[in-house]
């Protein structure tokens, strides 16, 4: 999986979640398992939008968080592989449509 | 699961909401404790009102029930707002109206489980609890079209006097389908308080081969769990099962998830602390949910409670064995604080079955050193009577 500063994310339109106290909790459906995301995991999410590249995500990480361009653009990426492994985002399609 | 337990109980969020959306039923179980008439249901904007409220409030976990839920027209419509609003989505229904169609709607709005009542794999037993010939082959019909939904479908048994030795007639159509089950003993009175409900109820000592089944323990469900490291300025994701929603040690030291990160929604909007605690603490018509769920003095009174505070069970020997709930230990014993006989004889046949030798609870201990003392004070006041001045 590719998570290439250029491409954009959305979220797995199929999850249940919810923002709890700065802290996001998210269920996938099928097989029921819960995944938690800490505050500034939070804000990427919340951020993710299907409008946004790994690069977009980083830069709104530097403006809002203590971490140099480098960092944030490492600690985005690796987030967001995470989360496509685990199926919580994907990369939105080229053509631009969107996942149903 | 247990930190989101904690944080949530600690701070008090709505984890978790069990909304009945009608009280109103297509089946007529014996052992129903709901008044089947409609008396004023919140209407579809006043439901999806409320869960914007939820939302917000940072429920998660939301089951709709009933009654039976797909006799709300407007069922489509509710489910479709809680999948906007990213609700995990449970239903408990007696499904004998799922078909094709409906089993693939709800996968369209990512409902994740379907429970569904099944009292026996017998034909004349189910359908004799729920008053509805046929009823037994409609809702197994229902099961399979759920299932090539993807969806994840649970049976649950009430037992009762009715299909007390179903209990494996069931267990066999779960393994044979494929799906979980669970057992339920509990049986409550009418949410009126009356107990005509509880003429259905085994006694203990009848509950004894099913506590002794090993085939019960055997098939507990074993959630696996793992969480990832990963010493970032932006630690990984963390991830484990979900089961029930909120069965968690985290609650330690309260007499149950009622009230602090749980409750429950009636049809006529009345929030309760749970649906086993018939104590309305605000109603939605009225007041927003946020008000009554942080200001409701009902509710800042239940979450006071802890198990410390029981004054017979915090004593009690043989508290371990014991699933004592305080709705029902207010609706049978009169007291939420209180022990109450059937939660006490069911602990003691647990606790023996454990190899205790002779448990016996608190309350019942309390009880027989009264009735001594009292039959000790009626012979000393006929030892005082017939004594010599």
């Amino acid at each position: 999986m590719s998570t290439a500063p250029s491409v954009l994310w959305q979220k797995n339109p199929a999850l249940a979640w919810r923002e709890i106290d700065e802290e996001t909790v998210i269920i996938s459906p099928n097989d029921s398992v819960m995944h938690e995301l800490n505050d500034t995991g939070s804000f990427l999410w919340k951020n993710i939008d299907g409008k946004k590249s790994a690069a977009e995500l980083a830069e709104l990480l530097v403006a809002s968080y203590e971490v140099t361009p480098d960092i944030a653009l490492s600690d985005t990426q690796s987030l967001l592989e995470e989360m496509s492994s685990r199926k919580l985002v994907v990369p939105v399609p080229a053509t631009g449509g969107e996942l149903r | 699961m247990d930190r989101l337990i904690s944080r949530t109980v600690q701070k008090h969020r709505p984890l978790s909401v069990h909304f009945d959306l009608t009280y109103r039923c297509n089946e007529r179980c014996v052992h129903c404790y709901l008044d089947h008439d409609d008396h004023g249901e919140m209407t579809t904007a006043e439901c999806l009102a409320v869960l914007e409220e939820l939302a917000h409030a940072g429920t998660l976990f939301l089951t709709f029930s009933g009654g039976e839920i797909f006799l709300r027209p407007d069922l489509y419509e509710i489910l479709a707002a809680a999948r906007r609003l990213h609700f995990d989505i449970n239903l408990k229904t007696n499904a004998l109206l799922v078909t094709r169609e409906r089993a693939a709607r709800l996968r369209e709005f990512r409902v994740r489980r379907v429970q569904i009542s099944v009292y026996s794999d017998i034909p004349e037993v189910h359908d004799a609890i729920t008053k509805v010939p046929g009823s037994l082959q409609r809702t197994l019909a229902a099961i399979p079209l759920l299932i090539e939904q993807g969806l994840q479908v649970k049976l649950a048994c009430p037992l009762m006097q009715e299909n007390l030795m179903a209990y494996r007639g069931v267990m066999a159509l779960a393994e044979k389908l494929r799906v979980p089950y669970v057992l339920d003993l509990t049986i409550t009175p009418m949410m009126d308080g009356s107990e005509t409900s509880l003429a259905h109820r085994v006694s203990v000592s009848s509950l004894l081969p099913v506590l002794q089944d090993p085939a019960l323990h055997a098939c507990k469900p074993q959630p696996d769990s793992h969480l990832s490291s990963a010493p970032k300025a932006i630690p990984a994701v963390a991830g484990s099962a979900v089961s029930s929603g909120i069965e968690s040690s985290a609650y330690e030291d309260l007499p149950c998830s009622a009230g602090h990160n749980s409750c429950y929604i009636s049809p006529y909007g009345d929030v309760f602390p749970c649906v086993q605690l018939p104590q309305a603490a605000g109603n939605l018509r009225h007041k927003r949910f946020a008000e009554i769920w942080y200001h409701a003095p009902r509710l800042e009174r239940l979450r006071a409670i802890r198990e410390s505070h029981l004054p017979i069970c915090s004593r009690c020997e043989i508290r371990s064995y014991c699933e004592r709930c305080p709705g029902l230990a207010l609706m049978e014993g009169g007291d939420l604080l209180g022990a109450y006989e059937r939660a006490c004889d069911l602990a003691e046949q647990k606790a023996r079955l454990a190899g205790l030798a002779d448990p016996v609870s608190a309350l019942h201990q309390e009880r027989a050193a009264s009735s001594q003392t009292t039959t000790g004070n009626k012979i000393a006041a006929l030892v005082t009577d017939f004594s010599p001045d």
